[in-house]
């Protein structure tokens, strides 16, 4: 039996530079395509991971004009319209769950001869399950310690490992920009969120003492709202929109607050991964391209050098459909050489920088078998021309040539 | 007609170059019985390598009936005509031939890839017994390039034999060996011959041809004289 294979594939292996030139191209083509599809995956496994902490319904009034931008709320202008009053002012709406008034500014925090600046964000009791973020260590505030300005503070999952390494935290004082704070809580590790801040190099207060005592202001930068239920989410918006215009007498031309909601940013951001993996995908999509035709290329050749064989082969009673397949075959078998090698490039390659940029670790399964069909898909076609030129050699080139 | 292996009826072949077309072959009859051993013979371009190149199946006349066993094969298909010339008829080349990267052994048995039923222990054995008989049974894991030319002929041979086919044509089977070689190479022929074997052997080399039965000249496409050794 392998007899049969070896007079017929034989002549593969025997010039070896032809084939692993034919080969590289291949490699190149499926390891990076396979590469930008492991990314790919990591990313949308990431995106979902993100959504989790602003989930669909979760909504966020930002105080003056905001842009979406690359997955970003980007605050165009400094409002001080927005007051904590107004957060009160939603709660009569229907359907909503939570409701956290917002400040966010930069703070430099010390504790024992240790500096973090880090994003100092001053938010209520609710806003931890309005997020879903949960505690390692430590308790959430109390309605009465937002109430009666107190200097408590809860710790994102980094700052805590920066400030006191594997101590516990708890109960102990830090300084934020030289006020002592008590430490209540520490957040288990978050990640990025939808909105690209990293929600473990933060530090939670209250924030009637954020603009009280730390930034001396008399407003905040947004309200985080979540609702009961996300497909009221559109009516609730409606609402919110109108009573924050009356109460600041504003129009739709002169507002100054924004509404962003999950959906926006998602879909900006969507927007952009979209336009960048069709990007990628195509350019690897070319490569294996560019791989198939040099296997098409040095195939072409081997044909021409080969064509003494194809005519003995011929002569001895080999019918062009033999001949035709016998040089698909053989290809596919050089691009298959190089997709195996190219799979194996490809996963080791993703399994090393996947961490190396942020992205979730995950076993590339979904792009391994896209790649290697895509392979096989282009083998077949990267043998097609050489094949046919094979099948039509006339075996009279042997009794005229020597 | 039942003895005749091949009868060829006024076969004649133009080429087309351009707009210049060439006669090579003019009118040839031909009758080779079963058992012959007939040699062709002419000077260098007078048509022998494309009489041959008719009679073996890799070209086709422009005009004229041929009929091989019996069977007007100027009428078939490329896929019958592989047919036949596998199962019937083998080649010796002058060049030899041999598929570089295979063995003696795997160059023998490779006209039986081409059949369906594939190989068999036994043919592998009928093979090695092949390749002893012509004094090669210690070289038949040898490439051809570690082959010399005599030997290498004589892979050829064996190449020709395994499939055990009616007629054998050789188109200078000895243009590239020495004279011990051709020698050598000849009385294979002439034993095969005894055995059976119809053969058709194209030279014009005078002595080569001394071992056919007979000898028929062509000249400018045309069989000018005949004799009988
Ligand atoms: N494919 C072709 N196209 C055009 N002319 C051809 C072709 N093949 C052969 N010829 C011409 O036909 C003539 C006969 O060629 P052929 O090879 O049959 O001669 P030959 O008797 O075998 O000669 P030699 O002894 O040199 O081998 C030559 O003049 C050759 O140039
Ligand atoms: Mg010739």
């Amino acid at each position: 039996m392998m007899l049969k294979y070896k007079l017929l594939w034989g002549g593969l292996f025997y010039k070896k530079l032809r084939l692993v030139l034919s080969i590289i191209g291949i490699i190149i083509g499926v390891s990076s395509l396979l590469l930008m599809n492991a990314f790919g995956e990591a990313a949308k496994i990431r995106t979902l991971k993100e959504i989790e902490t602003f989930g669909p319904e979760v909504l966020m009034v930002v105080a003056g004009n905001v842009r979406v931008s690359a997955g970003r709320a980007i605050q165009t202008e400094v409002t001080t319209t927005l007051k904590p009053e107004d957060a009160e002012a939603l709660r009569k709406i229907g359907g909503i769950r939570f409701i956290s008034p917002y400040f966010t500014g930069d703070a430099i925090v010390r504790f024992a001869g240790n500096t973090v600046s880090t994003v100092l964000n001053g938010v209520n009791e609710e806003y931890l399950r309005l997020r879903k973020f949960s505690l390692e260590e430590g308790r959430n505030f109390l309605k009465d310690e937002i109430l009666s300005y107190k200097k408590v503070v809860i710790l994102g999952n980094k700052v805590k490992a920066q400030l006191f390494g594997k101590e516990n935290p708890v109960g102990q004082t830090i300084l934020i920009n030289k006020l002592p704070f008590k430490v209540i809580g520490v957040l288990s590790p978050i990640g990025i969120d939808a909105s690209n801040a990293d929600q473990d190099d933060q530090v939670l207060i209250p924030y009637t003492i954020a603009i009280s005592a730390i930034y001396n202001v008399d407003y905040i930068r947004g309200i985080f709202i979540s609702v009961e239920d996300p497909s009221n989410l559109p009516f609730i918006e409606k609402q919110i929109d109108s009573i924050l215009s009356k109460r600041h007498k504003v129009t739709e031309k002169n507002k100054d607050f924004t509404i962003v909601k999950a959906e926006d940013i998602l879909q900006a951001k969507t927007q952009t991964t979209n336009l960048f993996s069709s990007l990628v995908k195509s350019i690897s999509v070319l490569c294996l391209v560019v791989g198939a035709l040099g296997v098409t290329a040095i195939m072409t050749l081997a044909v021409n050098e080969r064509k003494k064989e194809i005519g003995i082969r011929k002569a001895i009673g080999a019918k062009e459909r033999d001949i035709l397949l016998q040089f698909l075959i053989e290809s596919v078998i050089v691009t298959l050489l190089g997709g195996i090698m190219g799979v194996v490039l490809g996963v080791g390659l993703t399994l090393i920088l996947l961490p190396v940029f942020n992205y979730p670790l995950i076993f590339p399964v979904i792009p391994i078998l896209t790649s290697t069909g895509l392979t096989i898909i282009f083998g077949i076609f990267a043998g097609v021309y050489p094949s046919y030129k094979a099948s039509k050699v006339d075996p009279i080139v042997l009794l005229r040539s020597f | 007609m039942g003895d005749k292996i091949v009868i060829l009826e006024d076969i004649q072949k133009i080429y087309q170059i351009g707009k210049v077309s060439y006669q090579v072959l003019k009118g040839i009859d031909l009758e080779v019985e079963q058992g012959e051993f007939l040699v062709i013979m002419g000077t260098s371009g007078s048509g022998k390598t494309t009489l041959l190149n008719i009679i073996g199946l890799l070209d086709k006349p422009t005009s004229g009936r041929y009929f091989l066993e019996g069977e007007e094969v100027s009428k078939f298909d490329s896929k019958k005509l592989a047919y036949i010339r596998n199962r019937k008829l083998g080649f010796i080349f002058q060049a030899f031939h041999l598929v570089p990267w295979a063995t003696a052994l795997e160059n023998v048995l490779l006209p039986l890839l081409y059949r369906p039923e594939g190989f068999s222990k036994d043919d592998e054995k009928r093979a090695i017994s092949l390749l002893e008989r012509l004094g090669l049974g210690e070289r038949i894991h040898a490439k051809p390039k570690e082959l010399s030319g005599g030997q290498q002929q004589r892979v050829a041979i064996a190449r020709a034999l395994i499939t055990n086919p009616k007629l054998l044509l050789a188109d200078e089977p000895t243009g590239n060996l020495d004279s011990a070689s051709s020698k050598e190479v000849m009385n294979i022929f002439k034993e095969l011959n005894a055995e059976g074997l119809t053969i058709i052997m194209v030279t014009h080399d005078p002595e080569i041809a001394k071992n056919g039965k007979r000898i028929k000249v062509i000249a400018d496409g045309i069989f000018v004289d005949e004799k009988q050794v």
